[in-house]
């Protein structure tokens, strides 16, 4: 009797502490707690060294010189300093150039979205002649560099008396070409590679026009891949440095790209004169930076849900 | 009668294709094809720009004897470049790929890691990122306070890539920043995996490390050579590495400019070749997954 509850005891015992360590180890390694916390050390970890310079740079801006100057202030300033904030405010036109910037990358975004659309299309369900050296030239004007091209873009600009004009940043955008145009182009193409067959024939027997199909079937089924690629192309477009300070040497109502390096050729030169200390010239740097990357940051934040989940459908990869 | 009706939708259907891809194909005419030709055909010429008139003068290849004969030049800038990207592009595939693997896991707080992950595609502009470079803000800074940067300053010592390492190090954070596309990639490729496949390895008895070597990784090594492909091109092309100061050197002629920019993309094309047959002889080697795949890129 006596013996018979202990084996009881003994078995219940045992099954409890196999229960714990499978809440600690899991079934397999995936599941156990061990490994859950082990992937949040990591997570956040990573995510540390990832947004450090970020976290700098905000807490940089904020600082007087004072703050930057004592070598034991290293993250939390004294004070909110905003003055820095200021003169890069001040320095950039921000209202002006950001409004151009904001212009040029979504009209830039939006004919990319039609443009490559359509491109995309043709090559992922048309049929037309030289498709596959079409396809091909792509591949090929994804992998050339800018810098290849643009001195003839620019004469050729010039030629056209666009050369200084907001419209040299849009128009290529227009054709699907500007930035990583081609990209945007292969993004469509796959996400009409997945989609039925069965939608073309149906539309094939009702005897309607592909571009009636296109217009009222294909493109708004599109829309994960709209989205990815508006996404992408405003970025980018906002992001360029380089395009717009080539096409865009003399002229003087710039977008924020090309203020940048106008701010930052300033700056120098007073902290070569003397009339500047580094420190502060940094801080402004950075402040100036801050206030580039705020505007598609505030974009990404409110859409980034939207948008990685259709990456997931556009069969990017597939 | 039928037999022309016939034809006639083919020849329709190729026309509608036609005009979808004209806009493109304009495009291509005027925003790729001219300036690359006009480029190559500057290379060999000596460009005069006088008042009111632009002279052309034939000079041969004098510019590319020049750049690769005798001037040190490219040299000088271009092999610590290519020994740079000889790193930095193992290291974001690894990292990237090891960050899309732990993402997969069913995690709670999975939405906010994934978005903070891809951040960088977003405020990685050139300004901003030379200036975390000038600034010294790329470096990791627990190498310094633990002492260990000036242990591997001294192993480093000054040899050929002592320089391109040191720089690597000190902005490793930026180099991670250039992963989230790839991150993008190998998430949605990890998701073309069938769950299938899993539920089998599991009801076989393989453990989750045998699973990921022998389901996982065979599986996503279409979107490693993809990964590779595009950080290739996405390194080469990024407008702030040093050959493309030399390209835009306005001191230089028009002329001397584009024979250094057709060297520069002959030799990505060299490279991505040697990506491609290398993609070509791993994809070969590689056993033939079991489910159906599509490449199209």
């Amino acid at each position: 009797m006596i013996g018979k509850t202990m084996v009881n005891r003994v078995r219940a015992a045992r099954e409890h502490a196999k229960l714990g360590r499978r809440l600690v180890l899991g079934r397999t390694a995936e599941e156990g707690l061990l490994f859950k916390l082990f992937l949040y050390f990591v997570f956040l970890s990573i995510t540390y060294i990832y947004l450090h310079p970020l976290l700098k740079m905000v807490v940089k801006m904020l600082m007087n010189a004072r703050d930057l100057m004592d070598p034991t202030v290293t993250w939390i300033p004294t004070v909110l300093y905003w003055g820095n904030l200021e003169v890069a405010w001040n320095a950039l036109r921000y209202l002006e150039s950001a409004s151009i910037s904001l212009s040029v990358a979504l009209l830039a975004a939006g004919l990319h979205v039609l443009s490559c659309g359509l491109a995309g299309y043709a090559l992922a369900r048309l049929e037309f002649p030289f498709k596959r050296t079409v396809f091909a030239l792509l591949l090929v004007s994804f992998i050339i560099p800018p810098q290849v091209i643009v001195l003839p873009t620019i004469m050729a600009f010039q030629a056209l008396g666009l050369d200084g004009s907001l419209a040299s940043l849009v128009i290529p955008a227009a054709f699907g070409f500007g930035t990583k145009g081609s990209l945007f182009i292969i993004i469509y193409r796959q996400f009409f590679l997945t989609q039925p067959k069965e939608l073309e024939e149906a539309a094939k027997i009702d005897g309607a026009t592909a571009f009636r199909f296109y217009t009222k079937v294909m493109f708004p089924l599109a829309k994960p891949a709209m989205i990815v690629v508006f996404l992408f192309s405003f970025v980018w477009t906002w992001n360029d440095t380089y395009l717009p300070r080539m096409f865009l040497a003399a002229a003087e109502h710039v977008p924020l790209a090309v203020k940048l390096s106008r701010m930052d050729q300033e700056l120098e030169f007073f902290v070569k004169s003397a009339q500047l200390p580094v420190y502060l010239m940094e801080s402004i740097k950075m402040a100036a930076g801050f206030l580039a990357i705020l505007p598609p940051l505030l974009i990404y934040l409110f859409t980034q849900r939207y948008f990685v989940e259709s990456v997931e459908r556009t069969g990017l990869v597939e | 009668m039928m037999k022309a009706r016939r034809w006639k939708a083919s020849t329709v259907r190729k026309l509608e294709g036609t005009l979808f891809i004209l806009p493109w194909a304009v495009g291509f005419l005027i925003f790729l094809a001219f300036p690359l030709v006009f480029s190559l055909y500057l290379s060999f010429h000596n460009l005069k720009v006088l008042p009111g008139q632009k002279i052309y003068e034939y000079v041969g290849l004098k510019h590319y004897k020049e750049i690769l004969l005798n001037s040190s030049e490219l040299y000088d800038s271009l092999i610590p470049f290519f020994q740079e990207s000889l790193m930095m592009i193992p290291i974001i595939l690894f990292f990237s790929f090891l960050i899309s693997i732990l993402l997969h896991q069913p995690l709670k707080g999975r939405a906010i890691f994934r978005m903070l992950f891809f951040l960088p595609v977003i405020f990685s502009t050139g300004y901003v990122l030379t200036e975390f470079v000038n600034q010294g803000e790329g470096s990791l800074g627990f190498l310094e306070q633990s002492g260990a940067g000036a242990v591997l300053d001294g192993w480093l010592g000054t040899g050929a890539w002592a320089g391109p390492i040191r720089s690597i190090i000190g902005k490793f954070v930026l180099v991670l920043w250039f992963s989230g596309v790839q991150i993008l990639i190998f998430l949605a490729g990890r998701q073309t995996i069938g769950r299938s496949a899993y539920e089998a390895a599991r009801i076989d008895g393989a453990s989750g490390w045998e699973t990921f070597w022998k389901i996982t990784l065979p599986a996503m090594v279409p979107f490693i050579m993809l990964n590779l492909v595009y950080t290739v091109v996405d390194l080469f092309t990024f407008p702030f590495n040093p050959i493309i100061w030399l390209i835009n050197d306005n001191l230089r002629s028009y002329g001397y400019n584009s024979a250094m920019a057709w060297i520069y993309f002959a030799m990505i094309v060299a490279f991505l070749m040697l990506v491609a047959a290398l993609a070509w002889l791993v994809g070969r080697s590689a056993r033939k997954p079991v489910y159906k795949r599509r490449i199209g890129a």
